[in-house]
């Protein structure tokens, strides 16, 4: 020990952006910023909290984009290269906070950055340009109408440098399609629309160049305890992700009568065989296999296949969620269908479960007499791989019925009338995952309450739900869980670490607060780490609060309470509204128990941490 | 026995299900061993290299409803299914 105040080691600087006046700021964030929000999720929540004081349109200028570096991107930390997305959502009006990920976070810190907030809305299309201290407006006018993949491409022929990194929208993102994503590097910030607010600003892209160098605290303790968690994510306890990927997820969802089908109709898919990943990698004659993934993960977990005698290029992700979503949820079982559809979002630049959720409730629209059943062309049924390109791209531009749908499920539901509202599957406009909430209860309270709306990843309560599915807990065990849930979340989206590795570590909170301190060079332990990670919920609902946000908000589509599962092993189950409503008492007793606790340890906890 | 696997069991062992030949009924620790010997290909990536445990987040479901427990014990007729599941990111 020197007997110096221990001090924040990586890069800290916040680049404030105002596209309306073409005018930036670059400061310092004090220590006390980052021992208290760490990075990440924590820090895009906190810089949100900051500038959103009321009510606010999202697709006006004053609504912030906050990008939010990892604070373990570009360390010697495996499945690490992360960063956080924030800004208020024109699907839901509520906080939406993503996750991207790969190069493009890694040189976020190499350009000395730790966040960029950005508002206020260009006049023309245009690129914010970081190019290591250099900050620049550039036209993005001929970028218009092109895929993020193609507009990176046009970028980097523009600074001929192949190492120019960018996060891009496409044209769902520019004509304002409520559920665009914004891409770089082939992954995508999908959910909750943060690229229709990209659009609204006419901000087309961001390219970063930077070499600077990312300093750690204690390398040696790093390179040590990296190793250690990089060894483990080669072992068995992410061997799933290595060989299969999420898609296998399918088959064991179908086995277990927990496959939301058609819109929520049923739990099972008898087509469900047909359309699994697993039959593509199986039939290694048939398709070609291609793997990927982010920077610096040793997972490399992204699967993906194309027919063996198409293009490679057009290979398509085959993640469980966006397999799901064109698939038992649109009732095809047409393999190569789902493929296409789900390239054709990524080429358009749209996130998948919304995509496929709004083409499903279409669907069942057509079949109820709510919509005209040649609204796309190929008919409008479930069950129809042929209708599914076709709806994507009127969605994505706004075409006829397309234009109604590019508003999310919730707002459609609106617009069409004659009860629609009953079958819009979605929490608080955020269109539901691949997952049966009426046979899963914990799960089902972890939706209600999900400050994002419908995030299965914000929420992870299915994991003990379906590692027990006959379990019979009481509301107490269960608002429990659902709670730790939450708050873990939290903490491996504010560190930022990807959750293929969370089998990895044997005591989380202990070994990543470890973790943390030999990178970042302040204090932290579990303890303190469970804080940070309850106090950034509170302020996730805190800002929902200034929004508008009230508990009559938390609850789950009416099809849920009202339409009982209609096949399966689980036939005849459905949530009941006053049990829902037991364990959201149970819930709220338990958080306001733990928003006190959190106040008293926190402001402990940081002047502990910053004690000389 | 017949027991379903899914997700990596099915990948390492390249069936969609195996017979084991134990006397029924079998308890969770007594199953995931036979399961080892049958099929030595899920160790160590589904069953821990001491035979006697699943490697998290692998599990054993019954008719892929119900998780054994302690000294429960099942038989054929309980479906055993043995899979996992992925998410996250």
């Amino acid at each position: 020990m020197n007997g110096h105040a221990p001090r924040y080691a990586g890069p800290r600087d916040l680049l404030e952006v105002d596209l309306t006046t073409r005018t930036w700021r670059r400061s310092a964030l004090g220590d006390d910023v980052f021992a208290d929000a760490l990075g990440g999720v924590g820090l895009a929540v906190r810089l949100i909290d900051e500038r959103v004081r009321g009510p606010l349109d999202p697709l006006a200028p004053e609504n912030p984009i906050v990008v939010a570096a990892g604070p373990f991107a570009s360390t010697p930390v495996p499945a690490a290269n992360k960063h956080a997305l924030a800004t208020i959502s024109p699907l839901t009006g509520l906080l939406n906070e993503g996750l991207s990920s790969s190069h493009f976070s890694a040189v976020l810190r190499r350009c000395g950055l730790a966040a960029i907030a950005i508002t206020g809305a260009a006049d023309a299309w245009t690129m914010l340009v970081i190019d290591g201290d250099r900050i620049a407006f550039e036209d993005a006018s001929d970028l218009r109408g092109r895929s993020a993949r193609e507009t990176t491409k046009a970028v980097r022929e523009r600074f001929a440098d192949r190492s120019v990194r960018v996060c891009a929208i496409g044209v769902a993102g520019e004509r304002g399609v409520r559920f665009a994503s914004v891409e770089n590097d082939g992954r995508q910030a999908g959910r909750g629309g943060t690229g229709a607010v990209f659009g609204a600003k006419r901000l087309k892209a961001i390219a970063l160049r930077g070499r600077g160098d990312v300093p750690v605290a204690d390398a040696a303790a790093t390179a040590s305890l990296a190793a250690g968690l990089r060894a483990r994510a080669l072992g068995p306890k992410t061997a799933k992700y290595r060989v299969l990927g999420t898609g296998a997820n399918l088959r064991v969802l179908q086995r277990m009568g927990q496959l939301p089908t058609r819109n929520f109709t049923a739990a099972q898919f008898e087509g469900a065989e047909r359309v699994t990943p697993e039959r593509a990698r199986e039939e290694k004659d048939a398709y070609t296999e291609l793997r990927a993934g982010c920077a610096g993960c040793p997972v490399q977990c992204e699967h993906m296949y194309v027919r063996t005698a198409r293009d490679r290029r057009t290979a398509a992700a085959s993640e469980y969620e966006s397999v799901w979503a064109f698939g038992p949820n649109c009732g095809v079982d047409d393999l190569d269908a789902v493929l296409d559809a789900i390239a054709r979002c990524d080429a358009l630049g749209l996130d998948t479960i919304s995509t496929g959720g709004a083409i499903a409730f279409a669907m069942e629209c057509a079949e109820r007499g709510l919509a005209a059943r040649d609204a796309f062309g190929p008919e409008l049924r479930f069950g129809n791989g042929a209708v599914l390109v076709p709806a994507i791209d009127a969605i994505a531009t706004r075409r006829g019925f397309g234009d109604v749908l590019a508003d999310g499920v919730r707002a459609a539901a609106a617009r069409i009338g004659g009860g629609a509202e009953r079958f819009a599957m979605h929490c608080k406009g955020l269109e539901l995952p691949g997952y049966e909430p009426r046979t899963l209860p914990t799960y089902a309270l972890g939706l209600a309450t999900c400050t994002r709306g419908a995030c299965h990843n914000r929420a992870a309560t299915y994991d003990k739900d379906l590692r027990n599915p006959s379990s019979v807990a009481d509301d107490a065990a269960r608002a429990n869980d659902a709670i730790e849930a939450e708050d873990r979340a939290v903490a491996w989206d504010s560190l930022v670490l990807c959750k293929f590795v969370r089998d990895c570590f044997d005591d989380f909170e202990t070994e990543a607060a470890a973790l943390w301190s030999a990178v970042a060079g302040l204090p932290l332990d579990g303890a303190m780490l469970r804080s940070i990670a309850q106090r950034t919920w509170e302020r996730k609902r805190a800002i929902n609060a200034r929004l508008g946000w009230t508990p009559a908000d938390d609850t789950l589509p009416a099809r849920l309470f009202d339409d009982a599962v209609a096949a399966g092993p689980h036939a005849g189950r459905r949530i009941d509204r006053a049990g829902l409503r037991a364990l959201q008492s149970a819930y709220e007793a338990r958080r306001t128990v733990r928003r006190d606790q959190v106040a008293m340890r926190s402001s402990a906890s940081t002047a502990a941490a910053l004690r000389p | 026995m017949t027991v379903e696997l899914f997700g990596m069991a099915r990948a390492l062992a390249g069936a969609s299900h195996v017979e084991l030949a134990v006397d029924e009924p079998v308890t969770l620790r007594e199953f995931v061993r036979s399961l080892a010997d049958s099929v030595p290909e899920l160790v160590p990536d589904v069953i821990a290299p001491e035979r006697d445990a699943f490697v998290e987040p692998n599990l054993l479901l019954l008719d892929g409803r119900r998780a054994p427990s302690g000294d429960d014990t099942f038989g054929s007729a309980d479906r055993p299914c043995v899979l996992f599941l992925a998410s996250g990111g």
